[in-house]
């Protein structure tokens, strides 16, 4: 019997294991490292942080999912890898520390024959002074919708704000990232116009400046460089869609921008021109960058290899083409396929923990030198079907043998979908509803726009809401295992 | 070389907003071509778009005569906001009042790839917010608030900057009408469907009974509409005679779909 870690289980880390545990049956055993308890639907957390929904309404617990899908559950996070083992044993194994309640603290070392890091990423606000509180976690001068418990913190500074508008205070809200290197502008996208809708449904819209800022270079790059949509039997720029959507509804933007620090009630920012500026808000939601978990990985003999394994931001390398050099060199065929580490071989990385082989957006920085530009998004859908390939992959080397194929899912030949809510009622409110393909511009099969047109689509409307209920109730049924699941796509 | 600049009705390419990688000689080429077509039409500036270039190149000529090359242009920060009369090439004569920024914050490239920043308001802020509309695909007739869209859509109807009287509107109180009517139809078919599963001869009874008013109730609607319709069509000088026939076929296909939904009624409903 030989034995798969996967490390996290967020939407990359769940599809392998739960895929890898069908297909594997009892033959083999499939452990899950995470130190979470609970599932979360994280693109539902949008609605948490308006109060729309509750924290329970978008998360399950893990426990008793593993349990009926015969995975073993471990509630700890890694702390580092051994992949040639260590002096005592040539067995590769991963050091982890338990999160649970009756076992914090404890450590453990738990040999694997394949293991699969899916950890997700550190949400790394201590980039940005202020903005995290020095110790790794969100600091208390603006809130976030990462994790769930953020999104309910979130809804109850909103209602502050609310009830203070109603009191006759005006409210500035400042919702976008909060680094020059954040990627997630879709999250905050979609924050920013959920904000404004539930302003209005309590009647204090006209009491509330509300501002968007991005390190974006214009509105609607999203971290893709933007895209080309069919609307309506129209060609339209992401930009002209996003610029539509924020005059429409009276918001005011900021791109091109680095916040650089955080106080009580206001951020610093540096612009693509080198200016510098402040802008003061009473309600702040800014997304924070993404680093790797800053897991460490040992050679047999102790030596430190972190260096050979991840990538400096802490992601995991991956069969990417690392060496790809300038912007103009950029090519589609950089982008990893098989997500397996080219060290060794029986180490995959699936979701946002691989390291990308370089943006997907212009790359734009400052005259000062600063780097002001999204990174490029993996989340949702690529990590969930980056995360069913590798588990093909690792269950055919398991049961085939080291030679076995490996199975391929490169972002510069897959689609997205993304839906954007703006509100979350079913007979009123908007979203829009966009698809892109491939999700990495592809400029020498697709010449000019990377991108190809008939697959590349949006809409803004009603049904957008629809969908994006649909898609909530689905995955969560899908996650939950329950019968069927696997009918449902990534 | 002079490009022949592309003009209404000419549509748009679908390809556009394409960032420049490589520097090199043809894109030094692209942008004398720019240069060349702006002297031979008289243009204080031309977006790489309008000659058929998807690239994010625009060419701009200063007060004293020199050009200001801006490749892959970006505007990062704006302020303050005025409505003023605007016309573009790909329009020609035809105006419009568009809403921009009054000063505006941009970085872009210059031909050897460096990066450079420009704040810039007044008329030069108008010009460059216009030829960037471009870069991305679009004309003002985008940034244009939805009376005004109908205004310059009833001008390029005309083919020229005429002073439009009034213009004909794209939504009318009749459509509300129109839809009304057929959410009752959506719920007398949800009825006639639900009726297969019932075999109760009192309830069909019931059922057929609120098919027979609905069925009132939407032709009573219908009739309104027909009428309601051709009086709020003749408010506006400038809705085509074109309506009525609209008005008339939707009235027709109304009553259709109501025939058939009370035909299948009476077989499968009543009692």
């Amino acid at each position: 019997m030989a034995r798969l870690i996967v490390l996290g289980g967020g939407v990359a880390g769940h599809t392998t294991a739960t895929f890898a545990a069908k297909w594997l049956g009892s033959q083999h055993e499939v452990v899950v490292v995470t130190p979470n308890a609970k599932w979360n639907w994280i693109p539902s957390n949008i609605w948490v942080g308006v109060g729309q929904m509750t924290k329970e309404e978008v998360t399950f617990d893990l426990a008793s999912v593993y349990a009926k899908a015969g995975i073993t559950y471990k509630q700890a996070k890694a702390v580092s890898l051994n992949p040639e083992g260590n002096e005592s044993s040539d067995k590769p194994f991963v050091t982890i520390e338990y999160t649970s309640k009756s076992k914090s603290g404890e450590s453990e070392n738990i040999e694997y024959d394949y293991i699969v890091n899916a950890t997700g990423p550190k949400l790394n606000f201590d980039a940005t002074p202020g903005l995290g509180n020095g110790q790794g976690a969100m600091g208390t001068n603006t809130v976030s919708v990462c994790t769930a418990d953020h999104a309910v913190h979130a809804s109850h500074k909103l209602q502050e704000s609310i009830e203070k508008m109603k009191a006759g205070e005006r409210q500035k809200f400042l919702i976008g990232t909060g680094h020059g290197m954040c990627t997630c502008q879709g999250a905050a996208f979609e924050y920013i116009f959920n904000i404004e809708h539930e302003l209005k449904k309590a009647g204090v819209r006209d009491m509330a400046d509300i501002k968007w800022i991005s390190n974006e270079s214009f509105l609607g790059d999203f971290g893709m460089g933007g895209l080309h949509m069919k609307v309506g039997g129209y060609v339209v720029s992401s930009k002209l869609f996003a610029e539509s959507l924020f005059a429409e509804r009276n918001v005011d933007w900021l791109i091109g921008a680095h916040t650089s620090k955080v106080e009580e009630g206001k951020v610093e920012y540096e612009l693509l021109d080198g200016s510098k500026g402040e802008e003061e808000f009473d309600f702040a939601m800014l997304i924070p960058p993404f680093a790797g978990v800053g897991l460490k990985a040992y050679a047999k003999d102790g030596e430190d290899i972190t260096a050979t394994v991840f990538a400096p931001n802490g992601f995991m390398k991956v069969d990417a083409n690392y060496a790809a050099g300038a912007y103009e060199n950029w090519k589609a065929s950089d982008w990893p396929r098989t997500y397996q580490n080219p060290t060794y071989k029986n180490m995959f990385a699936a979701g946002i923990a691989f390291a990308p082989p370089h943006i997907i957006s212009k790359p734009m920085s400052s005259p000062n030198g600063t780097p002001i530009n999204p990174t490029p998004p993996r989340t949702g859908m690529p990590s969930g079907i980056i995360g069913k390939a590798v588990a093909h992959s690792v269950c055919d080397l398991m049961t085939k043998g080291e030679n076995a194929h490996l199975h391929e899912a490169s972002m510069a030949e897959m689609g997205a979908a993304c839906v954007a809510s703006a509100g979350k009622g079913l007979t009123t409110g908007t979203a829009a509803a966009m698809t892109v393909y491939p999700v990495v511009p592809d400029f020498e099969k697709y010449p000019g726009t990377g991108r190809d047109t008939d697959y590349t689509f949006g809409e803004i409307g009603l049904a957008g809401h629809w969908i994006k209920h649909i898609l909530h109730h689905l995955f969560l049924y899908k996650a939950k295992l329950n019968p069927g699941w696997t009918l449902i796509p990534e | 070389m002079n490009k022949e600049i592309i003009t209404y009705p000419t549509p748009l390419s679908v390809e556009f907003g394409v960032d420049v990688r490589v520097f090199d000689e043809k894109l030094f080429a692209l942008i004398d071509d720019l240069k060349d077509s702006m002297n031979e039409n008289n243009l204080e500036a031309l977006s790489a778009f309008q000659i058929g270039s998807y690239f994010n190149v625009i060419v701009i000529k200063k007060e004293d005569g020199s050009f200001l090359e801006l490749i892959n242009p970006r505007l990062i920060s704006h302020s303050g906001r005025e409505i003023e009369e605007e016309k573009t090439a790909y329009y020609g004569d035809i105006s419009a009042n568009v809403s921009r920024f009054e000063e505006i914050s941009i970085v872009y490239q210059d031909r050897n790839a460096t990066n450079a920043s420009l704040k810039v308001k007044g008329s030069l802020a108008r010009l460059i917010q216009r030829k960037l509309d471009y870069t991305f695909g679009a004309t003002f007739l985008q940034k244009l608030s939805a009376d005004e869209r109908a205004r310059f859509e009833s001008k390029l109807q005309y083919g020229a900057d005429v002073g439009v009287a009034d213009y004909c509107p794209t939504t009318f109180f009749r459509d509300k009408i129109l839809k009304v009517i057929n959410i009752s139809m959506i719920v007398m078919l949800v009825s006639l469907v639900s009726s297969f599963f019932v075999s109760d001869a009192e309830l069909l009874g019931e059922m057929w009974s609120y098919q027979l008013y609905a069925s009132f109730g939407v032709l009573a609607l219908n009739v309104i509409y027909f009428f309601y319709a051709q009086y709020e069509g003749k408010q506006y000088t400038s809705c085509s005679s074109c309506q009525l026939g609209n008005i008339v076929g939707t009235f027709f296909i109304s009553l259709i779909k109501l025939t058939l939904l009370m035909l299948s009624s009476y077989y499968f409903i009543h009692p």
